[in-house]
């Protein structure tokens, strides 16, 4: 749970889940994810992706038109997280 | 099994009478409402009529053409604010409302109407002589919400009232919050102009919401055309409630909220609330005693219009409302609540809060559990790794 994972910001939910919807559709492994507290995007989600696959990411969105705030590269916390902790994972 | 704990931003679940109310029209009505002499048409206009009655009833409207259909409290609120203030007029509203008061405000303060905002204490309280102060001869309304969307504290709707009145100016009462939960009544409490949403604690559907106007209080439309009546003519009628309602309005959403509001006045107002009021008590004293977590907003139940706001130490809220929703199913809101004058004043910007807000239908169970989940979690946040 250390790697470095890719973060997408939207400005609005609508615009999230339009991306959420584009990218599942092209395969892509990824998440719904509340803003991480560095990024704080404006709707109060975010999608996590696999960071190595930004460019390809990029142009899938840009060129279904779904609008985006931000790509961040972000590295998620070496200790467990506090849903890890409560499911014990 | 989820337990929704998100009622402040829609009320879930509805009440089943409520469902069927909505399929029913469909089936039995259909027609639109006011536009046509056949049957259908004719039964959609009287499906209209009776939740509009209702309406009247539950706020004390004694002219039930004052009760104005509308999308949701944003529009009614809009209509009343772009339809009222001209430049040069100024208007007091308070630091705990909402944006839906917030964002027409600024907009209309850059064409020259003057606010000034009356500041709540940090647990969301208003003292009306502040409002009484900064009355001046230029102020001719007052905007306020009824109860914080953040905090759920109370403000005091009727004393403004009665200042208003003896001012000779106008309040315009924001009850999101409170229509369908606080007992609202526009004589009594000397309130102008009321807006409301249908699908919070009245349990109708979204897209529904409205106004209640005082007789005396004459509104420009913000939007005009067709109402089906008087349509010989070019010029928009000036009698309610067609002069407000151009277009055809949700008549499906308003059969719907017709059928929850009948069941809220048959189970009664006062029974709702104090459910309500003994689901916030039990939350607040319960919450309270856990290490970690940070109370916003009043401790007293009977100021509190079931919402509740806290942090957990350490922990950002949206990772809590997460933790929540993925761990337990406990659904929240978490963020700013477009709310971030509210948020201010409890001082809680830019980082926001978890907000956890009851219905008619949360049960005492629900609330055990929430707490029984936000001791674990607080426990597992302090523990070091």
């Amino acid at each position: 749970m250390n790697s470095e994972c890719g973060v997408i910001t939207f400005f609005s939910s609508q615009h999230a889940v339009h991306a959420e919807k584009v990218l599942k559709e092209h395969g892509f492994k990824i998440e719904m994810i509340p803003g991480p507290k560095e990024i704080s995007p404006n709707c109060g989600v975010a999608i996590k992706y696999d960071y190595v696959l930004t460019e390809s990411v990029k142009t899938l969105l840009e060129s279904c038109n779904v609008s985006v705030e931000a790509f961040h590269s972000y590295k998620l916390p070496e200790r467990k997280s506090l849903l890890d902790k409560i499911m014990g994972r | 099994m989820s337990i929704y704990l998100d009622n402040a931003a829609t009320s879930w679940p509805k009440h089943p009478e409520m469902l069927k109310a909505m399929a029913g029209y469909l089936e039995d009505a259909g027609g639109n409402p006011g536009r046509s002499g056949h049957s259908l048409s004719a039964a959609a206009a009287r499906v209209v009529f009776e939740t509009r009655s209702l309406l009247a009833r539950l706020f004390g409207v004694a002219v039930v053409d004052q009760v104005i259909f509308t999308k949701n409290a944003t529009e009614a609120l809009n209509i009343v604010l772009f339809g009222f203030l001209l430049s040069g007029d100024h208007v007091l509203t308070t630091s705990v409302e909402h944006n839906a008061v917030m964002r027409p405000l600024r907009h209309l303060e850059r064409s020259g109407v003057e606010i000034t905002v009356i500041p709540c204490d940090n647990r969301g309280y208003l003292d009306v002589e502040d409002l009484k102060k900064a009355i001046t001869p230029k102020t001719k309304l007052i905007a306020m919400t009824h109860a914080s969307n953040v905090i759920g504290t109370i403000l005091p709707i009727a004393k403004a009232g009665q200042i208003a009145r003896e001012a000779g100016i106008r309040l315009l009462v924001d009850a999101s919050q409170t229509a369908g939960m606080e007992d609202i009544d526009m004589e009594r409490d000397c309130i102008d102009a009321l807006a409301f949403t249908g699908h919070k604690s009245l349990g109708g559907p979204q897209g529904t919401g409205g106004l209640a106007l005082r007789p005396d209080f004459t509104i420009q439309p913000l939007i005009y055309g067709g109402t089906g009546s008087f349509s010989e003519s070019e010029i928009q009628p000036d009698f309610l409630p067609d002069q407000l309602e151009s277009g055809t309005i949700n008549a499906i959403g308003i059969a719907g909220l017709g059928a929850s509001v009948s069941w809220l006045l048959s189970e009664g107002l006062p029974r709702i609330r104090e459910h309500k009021k003994n689901l916030i008590r039990q939350f607040i004293e319960g919450a309270s005693n856990i290490p970690g977590i940070t109370l916003y907003g009043s401790s007293n139940p009977v100021d509190n219009a079931g919402v509740v706001s806290l942090n957990l130490n350490g922990v950002v809220c949206s990772e809590l409302g997460m933790v929540l929703d993925q761990a337990y199913g406990i659904l929240t809101r978490t963020g700013l609540h477009c709310a971030p004058a509210a948020h201010k004043t409890i001082g809680t910007f830019p980082q926001g809060t978890v907000r956890f807000s009851v219905s008619a239908f949360t049960t005492t169970e629900e609330i055990d559990i929430t707490l029984h989940a936000l001791r674990a979690i607080a426990a597992a946040s302090s523990e070091t790794e």
